[in-house]
């Protein structure tokens, strides 16, 4: 059968989750890291920056360690340079660390700023790859599915749908029109001005072209009654694997103990 | 036979011209019939179709006088899309009639299924059925904008006749075919026939409508200047001279007649061309 | 052209909805040969800007959204920076709404309200949640700046003045030059294309083009 054959197979049972339970448990976790970043040692997020931690281990049981190690990367480097930056070049009074380069001159770390520059830092780390593991467990196709099924509109999921299959196919383009260009002589070496004039006539043909293609394309929508009335039916249907109330509990779990702790520390 | 559309004074302007791509069309289309639209490039039979599928002014914009009824009602009188449900439209560039948001040519042709509200189990079976019907069963899994031409033309074709519109409007359906491929989709249309569909194609490939369709309709500069049984179309020689393509049965038949040949008609597809050849043979052998 | 009375609903056309995958993807491959070509810009907002001159501030602003909110998906850095993106898009459609790019020193205009709009929305999330980094090589400028004493705000401020102001002339020239290039019979039939129709064409011209693409296969 068809609908079957169409549906996304994950044989991992947090991979599984339906979109939605991995929504939330994104949510809970990115809301958990805010707080644990308040909760400081001697005025360092410690707990934040240990809370990282929980991301590799996750993405590792998802089995999409592998796929998303590049963003982890990526976000961890831009991580460290607002630390760097932050902590060398926002002075403020009390300096943690002198070095000497070359007895030349001193670069300082100052206390304050390296603190507020870890909170930052370990912010955009927590959150942005607890978002790229949602993204990288999560279908685009089953999460926009989810959405309709929530009452997202049909041409909403069309527009979503069909960016996400154009970026593909005109990354694919681009390139071919790069070499076709290099091949032509067209110089894409050199310096910036050279380099410049290479790149707009590159992208006038391609998007003359989609322009043209996208007047057909409406009609062809039309034509197979995309704007027909009443409810649409759809072959390709994301269910639930049964592990969601399990998923979502540890999560609400996780979530309040922080926030007693949290709440504890105030009172106390 | 009821009809199903009708054009009432129709001339269709499209915007930033001043001349009218269809003039002054008055016409009767009937319920259940084959009409084959020849005439030559820029004749305005795109632009029939267009009009009659109502793209033409909702889309292209533009100026149309008169009136044009699908089932009684003005095709601007429509609600937006819902002329999808009576009228198939299958247009002639192939590469662009893909949804671009289906992975696999079986879900394209469930596409406008989908849109219908049509049930999924139901979908399945339709969809089983047309694509065995085109032919194309052995594409379901690959990706539609890997197709070649062909293959193209035939998924544009079934996604479109899955839907079972009352109204199917074809314009050149076999330009990316080759002779076979062609015959075959000539002959899916002949069953959309049998279907009690009406049928409007555009083709001009004559001898194949001299075959299949029941009445002409020849276009020039945006006129119908004939039109009735195809015999009696196809067999007008006067219409070369408007640089009308005729049936090559046609073009021979009338050559024997001009030589001496005492044919009882002018033939115009290779059934009838062989039957008075019979007869003549028939004839001298006595 | 005519005052008519508008909507956004109007504005939201089958033809402008499926300008926006266009947009988004001429925004990724403007970003992608940007980087290619080791550019010091982005050009990651010529699909907006596009959009936006042609179908107005509403379908500008989702397509800017929908931009930022698919690159995240790749890299969730670039999600905050959807409202910048969503910004060019409003202030784009609006200032071609009314008309400002009608000629030379309205275009100006215009390039430095475009500039000042992202600006305004980027510098906050930059200095706010990534302590003045992002991630295009002009952060070094930023951190030089701020190494010779200039305070964050200031620093990121004037570094993504320059750039983003030479990244919105781009664009727009970009722009500008693909909108001459769209055919008549096509800029038509979006919401604001009636004003970027300079000449009338003679109407066997334009017909012809109409209906040339009906034979093409037909030798």
């Amino acid at each position: 059968m068809w609908q079957e054959k169409l549906r996304i197979k994950k044989s991992n049972p947090i991979h599984g989750l339906y979109p939605f339970t991995k929504m939330w448990i994104t949510l809970l976790y990115c809301i958990c890291a805010m707080i644990l970043s308040t909760i400081t040692i001697d005025g360092y997020p410690v707990y934040m920056m240990a809370s990282f931690l929980i991301i590799p281990v996750l993405a590792a049981a998802t089995g999409v360690l592998k796929k998303i190690s590049g963003v982890i990367k990526s976000i961890a480097i831009i991580s460290l340079f607002i630390v760097l930056i932050q902590g060398i070049l926002i002075k403020s009074d009390l300096i943690l660390y002198s070095l000497n380069v070359f007895n030349l001159f001193n670069i300082n770390f100052y206390t304050d700023s390296l603190q507020y520059g870890l909170v930052l830092a370990f912010s955009v780390l927590n959150m942005g790859c607890m978002v790229a593991w949602f993204f990288g467990a999560t279908d685009n196709k089953e999460l926009i599915n989810a959405f309709e099924k929530r009452g997202m509109g049909p041409k909403a999921s069309y527009v979503l749908l069909s960016t996400l299959q154009m970026i593909g196919v005109l990354q694919k383009s681009a390139k071919t029109i790069m070499s076709a260009q290099q091949a032509r002589g067209v110089e894409t070496e050199g310096n910036v001005f050279v380099r410049s004039k290479a790149f707009i006539p590159s992208m006038i043909p391609l998007i003359l072209g989609s322009i043209t293609n996208t007047e057909e394309r409406v009609l062809t929508l039309e034509s197979k009654g995309f704007l027909v009335k009443g409810e649409k039916t759809r072959l390709f249907d994301v269910k639930p694997n049964g592990k969601e109330p399990i998923a979502l509990t540890i999560g609400i779990l996780y979530a309040v103990a922080i926030l007693i702790w949290r709440i504890l520390l105030w009172v106390l | 036979m009821g009809v199903v559309i009708e054009f009432k004074n129709v001339t269709y302007t499209y915007p930033l011209t001043t001349e009218p791509a269809i003039k002054d069309i008055n016409l009767s289309i009937e319920e259940g019939k084959f009409y084959g639209v020849i005439g030559e490039n820029g004749s305005g039979k795109t632009t029939f179709c267009n009009v009659i599928r109502g793209f033409a002014p909702s889309f292209y914009k533009g100026e149309l006088k008169g009136d044009v009824l699908i089932n009684g009602l003005a095709t601007t009188d429509y609600e937006e899309g819902q002329l999808a449900l009576t009228i198939g439209y299958v247009f002639q560039n192939p590469f662009n009639q893909i949804s671009g948001v289906k992975e696999t040519v079986f879900e394209e042709v469930a596409f406008g299924l989908e849109n219908f509200g049509v049930p999924v189990d139901e979908i399945e079976r339709r969809v089983i059925d047309i694509m065995e019907l085109t032919d194309i069963t052995h594409l379901a899994e690959k990706n539609p904008f890997e197709l070649s031409g062909g293959q193209q033309q035939r998924a544009a074709l079934a996604s479109i006749i899955v839907l079972e519109p009352d109204i199917l409007v074809i314009d050149e359906p076999t330009s990316q075919l080759d002779p076979e491929g062609t015959e075959s989709v000539f002959k899916i249309i002949a069953a959309m026939k049998k279907a009690k569909k009406t049928i409007i194609l555009v083709e001009h490939k004559v001898d194949l409508i001299a075959e299949y369709a029941d009445e002409i309709l020849v276009f020039e500069k945006g006129h119908i200047i004939k039109r009735g049984i195809t015999q009696d179309v196809l067999s007008d020689m006067s219409l070369l001279e408007h640089g009308v393509q005729l049936p090559q049965m046609a073009r021979v038949g009338s050559e024997l007649i001009k030589r001496g040949v005492k044919l009882d008609y002018i033939p115009v597809t290779t059934k009838q061309a062989t039957e008075q050849l019979q007869q003549l043979l028939g004839k001298e052998s006595k | 052209m005519k005052e008519k009375k508008y909507s956004i609903k109007k504005d939201f056309t089958l033809l402008a909805l499926l300008l926006i995958p266009i947009a988004v993807a001429i925004n990724f491959a403007g970003g992608q040969l940007a980087s290619l070509l080791k550019l010091p810009l982005y050009l990651d907002t010529i699909g907006t800007i596009f959009v936006a001159m042609l179908c107005g501030p509403w379908v500008g602003g989702l397509a800017g959204l929908i931009t930022n909110l698919v690159l995240g998906i790749a890299n969730p850095i670039y999600i905050p920076f959807a409202i910048v993106n969503v910004a060019v898009g409003l202030v784009t459609g609006y200032l071609a709404r009314k008309g400002m790019f009608a000629n030379w020193w309205k275009w100006i205009i215009s390039m430095v309200i475009m500039a000042l709009a992202s600006i305004i929305t980027a510098a906050p999330i930059v200095v706010l949640m990534f302590g003045g980094i992002t991630s295009s090589g002009t952060s070094l400028i930023t951190a030089t700046l701020m190494a010779t004493g200039a305070g964050i705000w200031g620093a990121v401020i004037s570094t993504e003045l320059v750039f983003t102001v030479l990244d919105r002339i781009i664009s727009f020239g970009i722009t500008y030059l693909i909108l001459r290039v769209v055919p008549e019979r096509t800029l038509i039939k979006f919401s604001l294309g009636a004003a970027y129709i300079k000449t009338k064409k003679t109407a066997e011209t334009v017909e012809e083009v109409t209906e040339a693409d009906e034979d093409v296969d037909n030798l």
